[in-house]
């Protein structure tokens, strides 16, 4: 028997190969692996073998069928692989399908939205105001010394009609807090501007976020966790971040924020000026006396407010170094953000 | 929970119509879920006497009843019900009578006339009881309307009771909250009664041997007593709780249980063995026959309640079938127990049974008031079926169970609540609940907590009750949000944005200022009001000396830039403000949205030809965003003057008359100052005159038309200057109400039409909400349209 079986394996591994099409394979198949093929023929007569061959016999029998199979399904494969490449005359899967066209939004503007959003998440409203703005909102409302510098024409843009374009986005928060009682939970975003030749940090118009809280029982930790929860939203979840005793005339305690430096993990790079840390903007509690411009108890309530620069933070997100990318408007740019 | 308005008001009065007073429990936290005026539909129905049965000669399942309903004749009423027999009062719904939808007629039933219905409890809605007839226990004069018989003049306030309160499962609980609630009192029942000589604990002992499920067990006995229906006093508030009559024993604890909502159960003396009650655990496989028949196989952590021998009752649950109440019952022994609610819950939820008992055990019952529910079931017991009761209560309670004190601190319950409450004020809400207050400083009490309230566990606990004693909608409301926010712009740019972005556009971020030479290169004229610039006292040249009152040199700028770096075919856009000076002090700062599309719109396909650009491709995008920020009613389409647009492909968009913008191809001597050689397309929006009108609630679903539409085309030869929209107006002009849609689908100028004209063709669709339109309809208004375009343009049908 064990010849036997030798002998219609080699046949098999003979005539598999050498067919031609489906319809000769599926005649081999009967013939070796059908119900009234040798094999099957072989199987029904093990019990003639000696008892103590039998499992051998078995053994072999099953080895012979599963090798036949294999040699079927694989020269199946070889069959339609030709077929396909002969019938594929008319299409080519490589060629490119019809062209729809995306676009992008501006990086600035994508991180603007992400930073909308963000705040908009932690319950803050979004205020819009003018970006022509009168000195009492930009300045003295905003406890600004008359002596101080940024009044400057050098500093501020001035109107041919004496107005001014706001150099932040801040005299939208006394505009609300004189409509509106406490509590005040807003960011006012938006265009600024500043009197600044244009070079690879400055820009004379650029954006700002500013978040003001104003509600009794506001504390420093509450700006904290706010910036914090801020800074790892829009960069990520290890980012850290401290504060640094600065001045502002509209907060005190004033503070610059830094964050680790994104780039070295606080090692020192050029991106930071070997610093390990990046400046990101200012905070602090709102100054009583600004509270008490717009008619608040500045006993009863408190406040926090921070600013922050858009450019900077898409700089820092997308890995710009350059601020004038940000409005040069040149499609090898833009098509980066899709 | 099921409450009698009629009920409560002996407890309570509440001096309140039903509405004002249903309105006001769930303001008070007790919900209501439906109130069931009684009584309602229950004309015709009269109390009628069952004078005699007999076979119906046809049926085998109906009998031929003679019914006096207190007329001369009695009525003949077939009825199906098996227990209908003779001198029974039932009620009967006479012929007219309606119940629910179904109105009694006179009827025929397998030959035999009727003239009415035997009803059952369920079918005039007194109960589910659906099984039988109802019978009336009552004496009462036949012909007496069934709801005057019943008393059943009543609402009843299916109330939803929460898990944490089974002292609302009473109706004494339920009028306690109410008298908070109203901030008046309530009455308890005045309990008074005669004992024997005969004491209790001669008679009866009890034992507990597992005092952790069973904590207090009191017992009590009438001896004597008359098994009979209870008065109608009693049967009316037991069916308008939901529950059926049976006799003065079962009645009571049922009653009881309604009034205290602590379950009650009678044993029948005589069948005590040894006169010994012992409440244990049963043995493993012990067996037991309910009283519905069922026999249960118990184990060691089910508690019984057993005599001498033999389990009596599955402890809180339901009893047994031997010791229950007979029709021959003289002597009653009255339980009153309070078990751990686990256990309960544990057994009730083993076996499947939930009874009335159960679900009130399960959630806690009152340990301590069980002498005082015990007494009134006595009392009762004697007023309704006669006999003595014997002296005292046997009460096994071996550890009692104490109230809880709680500290309460006034100024924590004001700060929870922003509210303003005086030390004097908690405290008589506290004691309207019961609650027990001794003052330990100005803002601190010590708060006893009655066991019937297991709820009470905290201090904010009972700051929850103080809240609600307040008036949740008397809490001042802290308002955060939405007083500035400018969602309604930010949605409209990011939705006209997006949709940009997915046409291919890419935004583009210019700053503010501009050349004053910028206007003349798109030849804007001097009255034009974007001449009134906003100029900058310090600028920082010459070419940044005005604030920008247009995105569009910008756009072409950032155009001819990205030409120089070989792109040919793209699309740009800009939102962005634009600065204007309206008078000597005040300017204004509108948002536009502006975009251009440079070269070809459709990008390069090797597949077809390249497709020309045209107006048409700029005007479909300005169509799309605005549909996409819903700004498509009251838009119209006229030709636009302005300088920069090349003469034959320009258009304003007018939105309610007013010029919102304008769309088309930018003019060759514009582009050459902007230095661009390639064909561009351009739009330019005002959007802050449609971001006011934004909502994005407008969005309203509107159920789909069930008949179909009917297209039809119609092709018309008509003279070059009349707008294809002054025709499509026309057309629906025809029916509003019917003309859903006109589509231009073709436009031809050629050989066959004569000169000065084009042939245009269009696709309606006519359809109606309210019908299928027939083809004659359809061919009527097709002759109607082509009359009328004919008459006011002389368009006419194109000959084929
Ligand atoms: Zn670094």
């Amino acid at each position: 028997m064990k010849e036997q079986i030798q002998e219609i394996l080699e046949e098999a591994r003979r005539s598999i190969p050498s067919c031609e099409s489906d319809k000769d394979i599926e005649e081999l198949r009967i013939k070796y692996l059908g119900k009234k093929s040798s094999l099957s023929d072989l199987m029904s007569k093990i019990g003639t073998v000696p008892k103590e061959e039998r499992p051998q016999m078995g053994a072999l029998l099953n080895k012979a069928k599963k090798e036949i199979a294999q040699l079927i399904e694989q020269k199946k494969v070889v069959l339609h692989e030709k077929e396909d490449t002969s019938r594929a005359r008319g299409l080519d899967v490589t060629m490119p399908g019809r062209p729809l066209t995306i676009g992008a939004k501006h990086p600035l503007y994508q991180i603007w939205e992400e930073i909308e959003d963000i705040f908009i998440n932690l319950g803050f409203e979004v205020a819009e105001g003018p970006e022509i703005e009168s000195e009492y909102y930009n300045f003295d409302a905003l406890n600004t010394p008359s002596w101080h510098p940024a009044r400057n024409p050098q500093d501020t843009f001035y109107l041919k009609e004496g107005k001014l374009l706001r150099t932040q986005t801040s005299p939208m928060q006394i505009r609300v807090m004189e409509k509106f009682k406490p509590p005040i939970k807003i960011i006012s975003t938006g265009r600024c501007y500043r009197v600044d030749k244009m070079d690879p940090s400055h820009l004379p118009v650029f954006h700002q976020v500013e978040a003001l809280l104003v509600d009794e029982g506001v504390t420093m930790s509450d700006l904290k966790g706010a910036l914090d929860s801020f800074v790892k939203r829009i960069f990520s979840a290890d980012t850290l971040s401290r504060f640094r005793p600065h001045f502002f005339p509209f907060t005190e305690p004033s503070a610059e924020i830094d964050i680790l430096c994104i780039n070295c993990n606080g090692k020192g790079c050029k991106l930071c000026k070997n610093s390990g840390w990046l400046e990101m903007g200012g905070a602090g509690m709102v100054d009583p006396a600004v509270l008490e411009e717009v008619g608040y108890d500045s006993e009863k309530y408190t406040g926090y407010a921070f600013g922050l620069g858009i450019e900077r933070i898409a700089m820092l997100r997308y890995g710009i170094s350059d601020i004038r990318k940000l409005v040069t408007n040149d499609l090898r740019i833009l098509m980066q953000f899709q | 929970m099921k409450i009698s308005y009629n009920w409560l008001n002996e407890l309570v009065p509440t001096h309140l119509d039903i509405d004002e007073f249903c309105e006001k429990l769930t303001m008070f936290g007790l919900e209501v879920e439906e109130v069931v005026q009684l009584g309602k539909n229950l004309e015709n129905i009269v109390i009628g006497k069952v004078v005699s049965v007999e076979k119906h000669p046809n049926a085998d399942k109906l009998s031929l009843c003679k019914v006096d309903v207190g007329n001369s004749e009695p009525l003949s009423i077939i009825c199906g019900a098996p227990n209908v027999v003779k001198d029974i009062l039932v009620p009967v719904a006479m012929i007219g009578a309606k119940l629910g939808d179904f109105e009694i007629k006179k009827a025929k039933l397998r030959g035999v006339e009727s003239f009415g219905m035997i009803c059952s409890e369920n079918e005039l809605g007194v109960s589910d009881e659906h099984s039988g007839i109802m019978i009336i226990k009552q004496d009462i004069e036949p012909g007496t309307p069934f709801a005057d018989a019943m008393g059943i003049n009543d609402n009843i306030i299916e109330v939803d009771v929460t898990p944490n309160r089974p002292d609302l499962l009473g109706m004494i609980g339920v009028a306690r909250e109410v008298a908070v609630m109203l901030n008046t009192e309530y009455e308890h029942p005045e309990i008074t009664f005669e004992e024997s000589e005969v004491k209790t604990k001669d008679e009866i002992s009890v034992i507990i041997e597992d005092s952790e499920k069973c904590p207090r067990y009191c017992a009590r006995m009438v001896h004597g007593i008359t098994v009979k229906p209870s008065p109608s006093w009693m049967q009316r508030k037991l069916i308008a709780s939901g529950l059926r009559p049976i006799n003065n024993i079962v009645d009571v604890t049922n009653y009881v249980l309604l009034e205290y909502g602590q379950p009650l159960h009678a044993f029948d003396y005589t069948k005590i063995k040894d006169k010994t009650i012992a409440v244990r655990t049963a043995k493993d496989k012990e067996k037991m026959m309910l009283l519905d028949d069922t026999e249960l196989k118990l184990h060691s952590d089910n508690l019984l309640i057993t005599d001498a021998e033999h389990p009596l009752a599955l402890a809180g649950i339901m009893g047994g079938l031997d010791s229950s109440i007979n029709d021959n019952t003289k002597d009653v022994i009255i339980e009153c127990a309070y078990f751990d609610p686990r256990n309960i819950r544990a057994s009730a939820l083993e076996y499947g049974l939930q009874t009335d008992s159960s679900y009130r055990f399960e959630r806690g019952m009152d340990p301590n008031s069980l002498i005082e529910v015990i007494d009134r079931a006595a009392q009762l017991m004697q007023l309704t079926g006669g006999g003595e009761i014997s002296s005292g209560v046997v009460d096994c309670y071996p550890h009692k169970i104490e109230p809880k004190v709680l500290p309460l601190r006034v100024s924590r319950a004001n700060s929870i609540l922003n509210a303003k409450m005086s030390a004097d004020e908690v405290e008589n809400y506290l004691n309207k609940f019961e609650f027990a207050t001794k003052k330990t400083s100005e803002d601190t009490f010590e708060v006893t907590i009655p066991t019937f309230r297991p709820d009470i566990e905290r201090e904010i606990d009972i700051i929850e009750e103080l809240a609600r004693c307040y008036g949740y909608n008397n809490v001042e409301s802290y308002f955060w949000i939405n007083r500035i926010d400018n969602k309604q712009k930010r949605t409209v740019a990011r939705l006209a944005k997006n949709h940009l972005i997915s046409l291919g556009f890419f935004e583009v971020n210019n700053m503010s200022f501009a050349s004053p030479d910028d206007l003349d290169a798109l030849n804007i004229s001097d009255d034009d009001f974007r001449r009134k610039v906003v100029e900058l006292a310090n600028p920082i040249g010459e070419q940044f000396s005005t604030m920008r009152s247009t995105l569009i040199p910008d756009l072409l700028k950032n155009t001819a830039l990205n030409l120089s770096y070989k792109f040919e075919n793209f699309k740009l856009f800009e939102l962005n403000r634009i600065y204007l000076k309206e008078r000597e002090d005040t300017f204004a700062e509108p948002t536009y949205l502006t975009g251009v599309i440079v070269g070809e719109f459709y990008p390069f396909y090797w597949k077809e030809e390249q497709r020309a650009t045209s107006f048409y491709d700029v005007k479909g995008v300005v169509e799309s965003i605005l549909s996409k920020i819903h700004c498509t009613k009251n838009i119209t389409y006229k030709v636009s003057n302005q300088p920069y647009y090349e003469k034959n492909s320009k258009a304003d968009i007018f939105l309610d008359e007013k010029k919102i913008g304008s769309c088309g191809i930018i003019k060759d001597d514009v582009l050459k100052s902007f230095e661009i050689k390639a064909p561009v397309l351009l739009f330019d929006i005002d959007l802050s005159r449609i971001i006011p009108l934004y909502n994005e609630k407008d969005i309203r679903f509107k159920e789909i038309v069930k008949y179909p539409p009917v297209l039809r085309d119609i092709a018309v030869i008509a003279p070059s200057d009349i707008e294809v929209g002054t025709i499509e107006k026309l057309i629906k002009s025809v029916g509003p109400n019917i003309i859903k849609d006109v589509q231009l689908f073709d436009v031809y100028t050629g050989k066959q039409i004569k000169q000065g004209c084009r042939s245009l063709a269009f696709n309606i669709t006519f359809q109606s909400e309210t019908s299928t339109l027939t083809d004659k309809y359809v061919d009527k208004l097709f002759d109607n349209i082509v009359n009328k375009l004919l008459r006011e343009h002389q368009i006419e049908l194109r000959q084929e």
